[in-house]
């Protein structure tokens, strides 16, 4: 009985705890409620006046969004007035990648390189677009920028091409594509024949001729190398040289190179034509004797020792060059061999292609030193053409064995087009006269040639 | 007021010594390669025929005499030759043999080989 006295007394005092709180939580809630209502009265009140408020607003921002889309507008901004957003110099460069497109892809003038030259160009020249950052470049070559020699601000700040531009600044591309053009290279007729090597130099004086004649244009020592080694015919040497000594001017003068190069046809013949006789044109030259496989692994070795010993500027293209010469020769890496014949190859060649491209910005293309770059480029070309084919004729004079003048002509590099253009001038006049594989020597013997006077500029001006 | 700016002691020394340097790096380049190349030549060893001098003399002259060859011979040592030079001469077993002419049957072409033999 006690303890269902206790168990009574306790379950009473439950009840009374319960009820009490009940009747707080009721009152608590009647309150709430009270509070709430009128919250919830503000809160309509001012989401009314929100509303309202909004639809104004949204009317206003449509507008601002239109005005504000059109601003953005890449034609807007060639008219706009504002010459850091674009202007109208965007459009000539415009029509200047339409046309090099035209000529790469319908006339077939250097199309592995000036199509990929022409669309960095037409990408860098869109108004608005901030495919390449020309102002971050500038701050890199600026000693007192923060940004001073720092790929990393490259790498933060800039856009695809400015990353991919990074390769050619650091002068990695055009040795890449030494490698690949080493791998395509045979130098068998060169070591057949080592006369050839003269006519290779020979035809370098056209690069230390236009030197003196654009510094006396006006242009700075460094610039005029970078002006005079187009004459070198090789547009890697050419990227090299001016990447380092004027990268200023490296738009103008890869586009001014590679273009001498894909008109080699067009350019060569008559000055050709002009300095020999029909009788010299038609001089059938003696075949050339064998070239034994351990001649041909021997030559990339020595060639990069003896001249890197002399000249060490010279080396990473000369190196680049018979390291692909070498893997190609020695028969023991052929995988390599392949890859730097054609994936690396082709791979470099859109990076560079690009990039290069994407530096012919309108303000830094259309100016007056463009076309002294474009006159002294074709100088240097004649020149140094003349100069091949002026000497072969003065070795004829000392020389028993008569050689066809015409090969001189191939000894400013690009190869094998100058050498093309040897053998179909010299078949003009004897159709049965094959001047191919002569024609071959001068013409490896001038990438040779155009990488040493590189180097020698680069040291000198460097 | 251009040309009087630029320092052409300097620019003239670049360009002719430039040039200059060019030429002898790759003059030397030429004796180099034809000093290799006279190390690397091939030699072939004549085995002497007769025993002493002048007997020799006069063999090789009256062979040198007498010896006539015609293009395709010509050729023919001279591919071969090549091929001996640059190591691409296939290697032969040297072994003259007929061998049997075999056929295989095969139940894919029975009928066509039947139909072969037929007209044989």
């Amino acid at each position: 009985m006690k303890h269902f006295r206790y168990l009574f007394l306790a379950i009473t005092l439950l009840f009374a705890f319960a009820g009490q709180a009940q009747e707080v939580a009721v009152t608590d809630e009647l309150e709430t409620s009270q509070v709430a209502a009128e919250v919830q009265q503000d809160i309509a009140e001012e989401a009314d006046a929100v509303a309202t408020v909004a639809t104004q607003t949204a009317d206003s921002n449509v507008w601002e969004d239109i005005a504000h889309f059109f601003e953005t507008m890449g034609i807007v901004r060639v008219f706009d007035g504002n010459a850091d957003s674009g202007d109208w110099r965007q459009l000539i460069m415009l029509l200047i990648s339409f046309f090099l497109l035209y000529l790469a892809i319908k006339k077939q003038y250097e199309p592995l390189l000036l199509l990929p030259i022409a669309f960095g160009m037409l990408l860098t020249n869109l108004p608005g677009a901030g495919m390449f950052h020309s102002e971050l470049w500038s701050a890199f070559l600026d000693p007192e920028s923060p940004a001073y020699h720092s790929y990393g601000a490259i790498l933060k700040e800039g856009g695809l091409l400015d990353v991919l531009y990074i390769g050619v600044k650091a002068g990695v591309y055009p040795c890449l594509i030494f490698i690949g053009v080493g791998a395509m290279t045979d130098f068998g007729p060169l070591i057949a024949n080592p006369k050839s090597l003269l006519l290779g130099a020979a035809a370098q004086v056209g690069i230390f001729i236009t030197f003196l004649c654009a510094n006396a244009l006006g242009f700075t020592e460094a610039q005029a190398g970078s002006i005079a080694i187009i004459g070198g015919a090789d547009g890697p040497t050419s990227i090299f040289l001016t990447s380092r000594l004027a990268p200023e001017l490296l738009g103008p003068i890869a586009i001014a190179a590679y273009s001498y190069m894909a008109l080699v046809p067009v350019i060569q013949p008559p000055i050709m034509r002009l300095l020999t006789t029909k009788q010299e044109r038609a001089i059938k030259m003696k075949q050339l004797r064998s070239v034994s496989k351990t001649e041909k692994i021997v030559f990339p070795i020595m060639v990069t020792t003896v001249v890197a010993l002399i000249l060490p500027d010279a080396a990473p293209l000369i190196g680049c060059l018979m390291l692909g010469n070498l893997m190609k020769e020695c028969g023991v890496v052929d995988r390599l061999s392949k890859t730097a014949q054609n994936e690396l190859m082709n791979i470099v060649v859109i990076f560079l292609g690009l990039s290069v491209g994407a530096t012919a910005t309108g303000s830094s293309f259309l100016n007056i030193q463009t076309i002294l770059i474009l006159i002294m480029g074709i100088i240097a070309f004649g020149l140094g053409s003349a100069g091949g084919v002026l000497l072969a004729k003065l070795m004829n004079v000392f020389s028993k064995e008569k050689i066809n003048p015409l090969i001189g002509s191939a000894g400013v590099s690009a190869v094998p087009m100058a050498a093309r253009v040897s053998q179909q001038v010299g078949q003009e006049e004897n159709p049965g006269n094959f001047l191919l594989m002569h024609a071959m020597g001068p013409n490896v013997a001038g990438v040779i040639g155009s990488a040493v006077a590189a180097g020698l500029l680069l040291s000198f001006l460097g | 007021m251009i040309l009087l700016a630029a320092n052409w002691s300097h620019i003239i020394m670049v360009t002719l010594l430039g040039f200059a340097l060019v030429l002898v790096l790759l003059v030397a380049l030429i004796y180099i390669l034809k000093f290799f190349g006279f190390l690397m030549r091939p030699r072939i060893k004549v085995e002497k025929t007769a025993e002493v001098g002048e007997e020799v003399g006069s063999a090789r002259k009256q062979s040198s005499e007498h010896i006539t060859l015609t293009g395709n011979a010509t050729a023919a040592i001279a591919m071969s030759l090549h091929l001996y030079y640059n190591s691409i001469h296939d290697e032969e077993p040297t072994k003259v043999t007929i061998k049997k002419v075999e056929r295989r049957y095969s139940p894919w072409n029975s009928k066509l080989y039947g139909m072969n033999n037929l007209h044989r």
